[in-house]
């Protein structure tokens, strides 16, 4: 088989796991909406300002989910020490790295149908189709953003006793030209564009992306060849 | 081996020297700048600072990759010797920044580009110390200390040009002509005398990680040893 | 004198310089003891 191969078998294992169990993406979108509601209440019922701030409210909840998720991907492996079952098996750690961070994309991108129309209409904006595409599109670059160095350092985690501070501490400082280019191009989205900025913020969001897939693609069979 | 290494001390008393000369000159030989007056003599330790935190993130980027490689020990304690001096740097920057930002805008914290990506760049640094405080077996760590310091290495000119886009407005840096020489000379000499010092905070650093490593590895067999000794008797 | 001139301000001066010192003072005496603590260690 070759490494493309391995790959989407990783990703399928993964999505029939998830499919079976649908506990984790339940409890995570759960975990989203809770978190949209919660801003909110940080703000106050002021519909103006909440407008304003719509766009980082659901790219937060997204980066908050996103650590949730990440770290449960591994978990899973964990139990029953699934993953050292997985090294033994003549796929190349590549593919593996990269099955597991497409399905982290996935999973992520997954929030997006549940947290936006929530967002629209807690924070009452209004947005058509053009938007919501383009909206969906910024998600996936930010989703897959966030899931290369999330799936690396969730691999690198997963062990340790502290891995719930890790991973955030680790992750967060790091995606945060994610974080301001998804924030600055949805609320761009939500609130108009008259100079154009979105094709830009789009553009490093990509950027970021494709840094990240290679370098941890790269790095991720170092970082597992003693077992993780 | 105290004596075969007495060049680092060396450098760091050299180091040192220079900070003091560099320093007065800074502080009683140069003139106060136009606009800015006497508030712009903290440049002369805060941009030598700034350079060298860079120099110094660069270096263990470096050693990281050459960790990674070699998967030896000495390229390991050099890795983590650059990240935790290079925090140390990025710290005394970020608290310089502050005070000037303070005597120049008047606020503690403005969210200038240099400002905002240094206070980015400790965080990554400082995430990278956290893993590697929590990994107990020594190879492990060794990768994934390198691992970390690649990662978060790749991030900083990112995260500077997201800074900066993210900041529409950003102040315009002062350009050398505008410079009296006698304000090159106290800034040229800082910055030295702050990479001497860095250069032997680096070889302190690294040598006690080797030492600890080595009482790892000495220590391990000494826990077994009962069980020799009784094999013995 | 052109206008925006900031006058004085050598508190904050003194205040860089003297938190810079301490900084790397502290860092370096950091360092001394727990190369020191390591050393006691392995003699004892």
């Amino acid at each position: 088989m070759n490494l493309i191969g391995q790959a989407l078998t990783v990703v399928r294992k993964d999505l029939l796991l998830e499919w079976r169990g649908k506990g984790r993406l339940i409890s995570v979108l759960m975990f989203g909406v809770v978190t949209l509601l919660l801003f909110s209440f940080a703000v106050g019922p002021d519909s103006t300002l909440l407008r304003a701030a719509a766009g980082g409210f659901l790219v937060l909840a997204l980066l908050l989910s996103s650590t949730l998720g990440l770290s449960e991907s591994f978990r899973v492996e964990q139990e029953q020490r699934a993953i050292e079952g997985l090294l033994l098996l003549p796929v190349d750690p590549i593919a593996l790295y990269y099955g597991k961070t497409l399905s982290n994309t996935l999973f992520l991108m997954l929030l997006a149908p549940v947290l936006t129309p929530v967002a629209l209409i807690l924070y009452s904006v209004q947005l058509d189709l053009k938007g919501l595409a383009v909206l969906l599109g910024l998600w996936t670059l930010a989703a897959a953003g966030l899931s290369a160095p999330g799936t690396l350092y969730a691999a690198m985690t997963s062990r340790l006793q502290s891995q719930d501070v890790l991973l955030p501490l680790l992750l967060f400082p790091l995606v945060i030209p994610v974080l301001m280019g998804a924030v600055k191009s949805i609320t761009l989205i939500l609130t108009g564009d008259p100079m154009s900025q979105v094709g830009s913020w789009a553009a490093l969001l990509a950027s970021f992306a494709i840094i990240y897939w290679s370098l941890c693609g790269l790095l991720f069979p170092h970082a597992i060849e003693e077992g993780i | 081996m105290t004596r075969q290494f007495k060049w680092d001390s060396g450098i760091g008393l050299l180091g040192l020297l220079l900070l003091f000369v560099g320093s007065y000159i800074g502080l009683f030989v140069a003139p106060s700048e136009r606009y800015m007056g006497e508030v712009q003599r903290i440049m002369y330790v805060h941009v030598p600072c700034a350079w060298n935190a860079m120099l110094v993130y660069m270096l263990a980027f470096i050693f990281a990759i050459i960790s990674l490689w070699t998967h030896r020990p000495k390229w390991d304690a050099a890795t983590t010797a650059a990240a935790e001096v290079g925090i140390v740097l990025n710290s005394l920057l970020l608290v310089q920044g502050s005070i000037w930002a303070r005597a120049t805008w008047g606020v503690w914290w403005d969210w200038d580009v240099r400002l905002t990506t240094s206070l980015i760049m400790l965080l990554l640094f400082a995430g990278v110390l956290a893993l590697r405080s929590f990994v107990h077996d020594a190879s492990r760590r060794a990768t994934w200390t390198a691992i970390a310091t690649i990662v978060a290495f790749v991030d900083v000119p990112l995260v500077y040009f997201c800074v900066r886009w993210w900041r529409s407005l950003h102040q315009v840096q002062s350009t050398p002509d505008t410079v009296a020489p006698m304000m090159v000379v106290p800034l040229r000499i800082n910055a030295f005398a702050i990479l001497f010092i860095a250069i032997w905070m680096m070889t302190q650093r690294a040598r006690l990680e080797l030492d600890r490593r080595r009482q790892d590895q000495v220590s391990e067999p000494e826990r077994l040893a009962p069980i020799g000794g009784s094999n013995n008797a | 004198m052109p206008d925006g001139v900031i006058i004085g301000g050598w508190n904050y001066v003194i205040a860089a310089y003297s938190i810079t010192a301490a900084g790397l003072l502290a860092y370096a005496w950091s360092l001394a003891l727990r190369r020191r603590k390591f050393r006691t260690q392995e003699e004892g």
